[in-house]
């Protein structure tokens, strides 16, 4: 235990475990709203949609979270206008679009002289080169998601589950696209450490693993946030003790979580 | 740009890289307009992430990456089919769920190999200029097996798709019809990996039959459009990325070209359409008359 100690305690380590914590916390919080609201696939695709606006901003030289986010944006609304046409259904216009998206980032990728490295790196998450500015710009960016939630707790959890009350009381599709703004900003600031595919993972799985415990969503934030925290700190952990990638060994400790609560909660329940 | 267009064919191995995206095209189109139809987009997505493991395992222990992809797709088919029937956890959750831990997995092993970074990229976006004709007679062979799977089955699919009661009821087993489509598109998936790579194959499945949808309702028909829209799209794909490589010197790889050139199309034929029904509707207020036909479509 005390050589675990020695090797994560290193500047480089301390704040790749700083920004895992707070990733998951944060991706557990929104999370519980986003599989309440079924728009996990949609997340997953706003992961991928962000994709050529990370490429455009490291082009331009500016922040590529801002260029992430305001692909992710332009996104959340284009698929929000479309899928309410008749003749097409939201799951098919979410699909068309993650494909058109992420391959509009490739082609922008392939055309500049970057090579694939930067691509893999989107893909994967790179934690270990996390610096300083990261955790700031994830802190902000939590506190401001947190408030946000805080502050539309009770609208946000009856347009959840009573859509035609929620309607006839007047609130319209605008929470619906809230959380699927928060949940950009989320994934955001969640990719440059575990990747697309992966921070998706964060924001779905300890919401999941969170509800299998409770009903409540308040007590199913506070678990999420947990879970989360959890599987980032036991992940980081094992690459660097196994040296495998950080991204992926994030997700299967989240994974194993959910299974493992899944066997327990179903025996605690049957008792 | 005209004598472009054929040009670009010349060379041998555009040839072959212009057949294997003809024949995707067919086999994709038709198993896309069932995917449409069942709201399975979702799924498809999932098959592309969930055959990476399957390829990265197979790349490590030197095995035939076609054989890893076929393994872990039927695997994932069927682990899919498990949790969408079952009722106990929200199923996008639950896909997301598996989807990232096998696309860990395949991670996982890929972050042990040495050339890290060009593997991930080539699993991802395929290599559609170097398609040998062994993998062009695979591609055959996989097409003619899933067309046949889905047209033996072609009217319990669709009576499936619009109506599961009425389907359960009548004594087809539901689970079975999903697993089959399900194991449908990961053999498509399986077929195209190699050539186009898993992100093409999500927008050869998907996108032309949205764009079939958007023009007509009838479902031959839209499995026609489907197979013509997206072997426009493929050709007009590799002729640009040619041109633009040889002519202009931009490296503009192959596969993401058609993918974009296929969503292009897709947001033409929706702003056509939305003009369409505007000028009609114009036109029979001008004339007093209620617009026929796709009344939905003017109420919307």
């Amino acid at each position: 235990m005390s050589a675990l100690w020695t090797t994560m305690n290193t500047p480089l380590l301390r704040r790749a475990l700083l920004e895992v914590v707070l990733v998951g916390a944060l991706g557990g919080v929104v999370g519980v709203h986003v599989v309440l609201r079924r728009q996990s696939f949609f997340t997953l695709a706003l992961s991928h949609a962000t994709f050529p606006g990370v490429v455009l901003a490291s082009v331009a030289g500016i922040s590529l979270f801002i260029g992430g986010l305001a692909f992710g944006i332009v996104f959340a609304v284009t698929v929000h206008l479309l899928s309410r046409r008749h003749d097409l259904d939201d799951t098919s216009v979410t699909g068309v679009l993650l494909a058109g998206t992420f391959a509009l980032g490739v082609v922008l990728q392939s055309a500049r002289a970057g090579g694939s490295k930067d691509l893999a790196a989107f893909l994967v998450g790179s934690v270990l080169t996390v610096n300083r500015g990261d955790i700031i710009v994830t802190t902000t960016a939590g506190l401001a998601v947190l408030f946000t939630i805080a502050l539309l707790n009770k609208e946000l959890i009856l347009t959840a589950f009573d859509r035609q009350y929620s309607a006839a009381l007047g609130y319209g599709g605008w929470l619906d696209l809230t959380v699927l703004l928060l949940a950009t900003i989320t994934l955001v600031v969640t990719i440059p450490a575990v990747g697309t595919i992966l921070s998706v993972e964060l924001v779905s799985v300890p919401a999941l693993t969170a509800r299998l415990w409770t009903d409540r969503v308040g007590h199913a934030m506070a678990l999420a946030a947990g879970f989360g925290a959890m599987s980032g700190v036991a992940g980081l952990v094992v690459s660097t003790q196994w040296r495998i990638a950080a991204g992926g060994a994030i997700a299967l400790a989240g994974t194993a979580l959910f299974v493992s609560s899944w066997v327990l909660s179903g025996q605690l329940k049957r008792r | 740009m005209i004598p472009d267009l054929i040009d670009a064919f010349r060379p041998p191995f555009m040839q072959r890289a212009l057949l294997e995206v003809l024949i995707l095209s067919v086999v994709a189109g038709v198993v896309g307009v069932f995917v449409l139809l069942r709201r399975l987009a979702f799924v498809a997505d999932a098959l592309t992430h969930t055959v990476f493991p399957g390829v990265a395992i197979a790349f490590a222990w030197h095995e035939s990456l076609f054989g890893g992809a076929l393994v872990s797709a039927i695997l994932s088919a069927i682990a899919l089919t498990l949790v969408t029937s079952g009722r106990r956890v929200d199923h996008d959750a639950a896909l997301v769920a598996i989807i990232a831990s096998f696309f860990a997995v395949g991670v996982i092993v890929v972050s042990r190999s040495r050339s890290y970074t060009a593997d991930l990229t080539a699993l991802l976006f395929g290599r559609v200029l170097t398609v040998d004709r062994g993998e062009i007679a695979q591609t055959v062979v996989i097409g003619v097996v899933v067309l046949a799977l889905v047209g033996l089955f072609a009217k319990e699919l669709v009576m499936r798709a619009f109506d599961p009661d009425g389907a359960a009821a009548q004594g087809y087993p539901v689970w079975a019809l999903d697993l089959l489509l399900n194991i449908a598109i990961a053999l498509v998936v399986v077929a195209a990996l190699q050539a186009v790579g898993t992100l093409l194959v999500i927008t050869l499945i998907i996108t032309p039959a949205a764009i079939a949808r958007l023009l007509s309702a009838r479902i031959p028909v839209m499995i026609a459009i489907a197979c013509a829209a997206s072997a426009v799209g493929g050709w007009l794909g590799l002729a640009f990325s040619y041109d633009a490589s040889v002519n202009h010197g931009w490296r503009i790889a192959a596969g993401p070209a058609i993918a974009v050139g296929l969503t292009v199309m897709f947001l033409v034929v929706v702003v056509g359409k939305g003009g369409w029904t505007f000028l009609r509707g114009l036109r029979a207020r001008r004339v007093g008359k209620p617009v026929s036909g796709d009344s939905a479509a003017a109420g919307a």
